[in-house]
């Protein structure tokens, strides 16, 4: 294993070296860049359209049977009154003012008519927003501000909750251990049709024969693996740190919820199991997907299989709700230990508290068990698939090599 | 120290039921040009990959150094193989020195050695060209250097003239006799009867898996009534398309 630190060195290097390494790794910020941008400009022109739609005056009248619109305020907005619907909609029509509203006499049940002469798409909606505002306006000052803050649905909550006699916020608490549940997703999403075509490049390039005279087996494939680990880890600084940039500095532009850090909770056990989780998640499907590689004689061949590996990994997802609400369901619990689909059912079950400790301790001696054994696999399948040039191994045939 | 570098006793090697390599033993001696030939199929590769472990044979023993071959093993060895290849879409320069890093050599030595070989072969001006971006004899030999790169004292060259042009079959022929020369032991299978008089010592004729000849060239010459490789290649094969003509 002396060259371990020979293989991993070349293979860091040539992959940082690659422009598609930099171009899969900076394609999700920019998109996500692209995405913000979008948002930003568009929030921007409704902001821009609606500050020059309250700016703009226009002339309205209203007739109201339900009594409810206070004449001051209809003559605040420089409204008048009308005696009938029929001479509302006639003044419309003949141009003689903007717009016209008639509130019925029971809102609850019929609609407010607005009658409007047409200024485009967008800018007919002012007449709605004004016929709405001067009924709310008009509402609310017939009544408390509690009330009217009640009925707007304005009322802010703050929680405390305890546990064991201690305050506790499980939301709060359950951010740091999610986080590798997120970056779980990324690395194997991002990263894991690289980890597939690792080891089917020598074959292709028929330079297997001098490789497997000159080194180890296992160094290589270890060394290889180890490489991934850690280009995964690099891609996901890529990946990651333009979005947390962007959101430290853009966030209020687009109008991104802002999380208050300084109520994170820190429970360090499970943010311990969390990571673990992760590492010997991460370790184990690269273990696999090399091994898949180096059954397979060509990376297009390989590639047929990376779908079943993405069903088994992220497959789990669809039962989300489930993991959260009923761990103890005889699926939540086959998806927990069957190691090709624990990782995300234990690390979102890690994340929202539900998961025991000696649980995650039996998950983590399987995964760890699972991973050694796919390791040893590829180590095997690299061996003695390296001349089958035009078929993949069998499984039999890579456990029956002496 | 054994005389032998590599012995092979014994060894015979199937494909399912199809038997390619049946109870063929020889020996090569330490500083000795050895040379393996037969014609396409005869199993000469097929000898040489079980012998340097990368095929599990069927039956025998194969030696090097009085020992299966390992990687860490202690012998250092320089396989060309038949089946050409290196990565690719790396640099010349970056391929050799991490080859010659494998074999043991500290970085700045397989960079510099491997430099040196390049400007010997005239590509020290393609060091840092993409090895998809050469010609295939310009590849060839890239590979080559990548075999001799740590001066190997077992050298397994597999058709190693195939697709050279005569110039730099003639360089590729200095290289060897350099390597000959400084004690190295070489294994060198070819088609080309005239280099295999010129380079080798002994040889070993391969027909169906069997040794058809076997003994230095001297030897073997003689066995045939004094006739050239060439004039025995022909014969030993010659006797097989007439039976399967017949």
């Amino acid at each position: 294993m002396h060259n371990l630190g020979t293989v991993f060195r070349f293979e860091v290097a040539r992959t940082l070296k690659k422009k598609s390494f930099w171009i899969v790794s900076l394609l999700f910020p920019i998109g996500i860049g692209a995405i913000a941008g979008v948002i930003y400009f568009s929030n921007k022109a409704t902001s821009d359209a609606s500050k020059d739609t309250a700016k703009q005056q226009f002339s309205f009248e209203i007739f109201d049977e339900s009594h409810e619109v206070a004449p001051e305020i209809v003559k605040a907005f420089k409204g008048k009154e009308v005696v009938s619907v029929e001479q509302g909609v006639s003044d419309v029509e003949g141009g003689k003012v903007d717009a016209f509203f008639h509130y019925p006499k029971d809102i609850s049940k019929d609609h407010v008519k607005v009658y409007g002469k047409d200024v485009g798409l967008f800018d007919n909606s002012r007449y709605e927003s004004v016929a709405k505002l001067l009924l709310s306006q008009s509402v609310a000052a017939t009544v408390s501000t509690n009330v009217s803050t009640v009925l707007s649905d304005k009322v802010n909550v703050d929680s405390t909750t305890y546990k064991d006699g201690k305050t506790y916020d499980g939301f709060q608490e359950m951010i740091v251990p999610a986080v590798f549940l997120v970056l779980f997703y990324i690395m194997i999403a991002t990263f894991g049709n690289q980890m597939l075509n690792a080891t089917t490049e020598e074959k292709e390039n028929r330079v297997i024969e001098m490789i497997l005279t000159t080194i180890e087996t296992r160094a290589l494939i270890v060394g290889k693996i180890f490489s991934l680990i850690v280009l995964g880890f690099i891609q996901m600084l890529i990946v990651l740190t333009p979005v947390v940039v962007g959101y430290i500095f853009l966030h209020d532009k687009l109008s991104l919820p802002s999380f208050d850090l300084s109520h994170l909770v820190f429970n360090w056990p499970r943010i311990g199991i969390g990571f673990l989780l992760f590492a010997v998640s991460f370790i184990m499907f690269t273990g696999l997907l090399v091994a898949i590689g180096a059954a397979a004689p060509t990376a297009k061949e390989a590639g047929s299989f990376f779908g079943v590996v993405m069903i088994l990994i992220f497959g789990p997802l669809y039962a989300v709700t489930l993991f959260v609400s009923s761990p103890d369901s005889g699926i939540v619990q086959f998806l927990s230990y069957f190691p090709f689909t624990a990782p995300i059912p234990l690390l979102l079950r890690n994340a929202v508290g539900n998961l025991e400790y000696w649980q995650a301790g039996i998950s983590l001696v399987i995964l760890v068990v699972t991973a050694a054994i796919v390791m040893a696999l590829g180590i095997r399948a690299f061996r003695y698939g390296a001349l089958e040039y035009s078929r993949r191994l069998t499984l039999k045939e890579i456990l029956g090599r002496k | 120290m054994k005389r032998e570098i590599i012995t092979i006793d014994g060894f015979g090697m199937s494909f399912g039921d199809v038997s390619v390599i049946d109870n063929l033993s020889f020996t090569v001696k330490r500083g000795e040009t050895f040379g393996l030939l037969g014609s396409n199929g005869s199993g000469k590769t097929t000898t040489l990959r079980s012998l340097l472990g990368i095929y599990v044979p069927t039956r025998g023993k194969l030696f090097v150094d009085g020992r299966p071959y390992h990687v860490d093993g202690g012998v250092k060895l320089g396989y060309l193989p038949e089946e050409r290849g290196l990565y690719k879409k790396e640099n010349v320069i970056d391929v050799m020195t991490y080859f010659g890093e494998l074999k043991g050599m500290p970085r700045q030595a397989a960079h510099d050695g491997s430099m040196k070989f390049l400007e010997r072969v005239d590509l020290a001006d393609k060091a840092k060209t993409r090895l998809d971006k050469l010609s295939g004899g310009q590849q060839q030999k890239v590979q080559l250097g990548v075999t001799i790169l740590d001066e190997p004292e077992l050298l397994i060259l597999d058709e190693p003239t195939k697709g050279f042009d005569p110039v730099n079959r003639k360089l590729l022929m200095d290289i060897i006799e350099e390597h000959q020369a400084r004690g190295a032991t070489v294994i060198f299978v070819s088609h080309q009867m005239e280099e295999v008089e010129r380079l080798c010592d002994r040889i070993i004729l391969l027909k169906d898996g069997k040794a058809a000849a076997y003994g230095t060239v001297k030897e073997v010459r003689k066995k045939f009534d004094g006739k050239s490789l060439d004039q025995i290649f022909l014969e030993v094969y010659g006797q097989k398309a007439e039976r399967d003509n017949a």
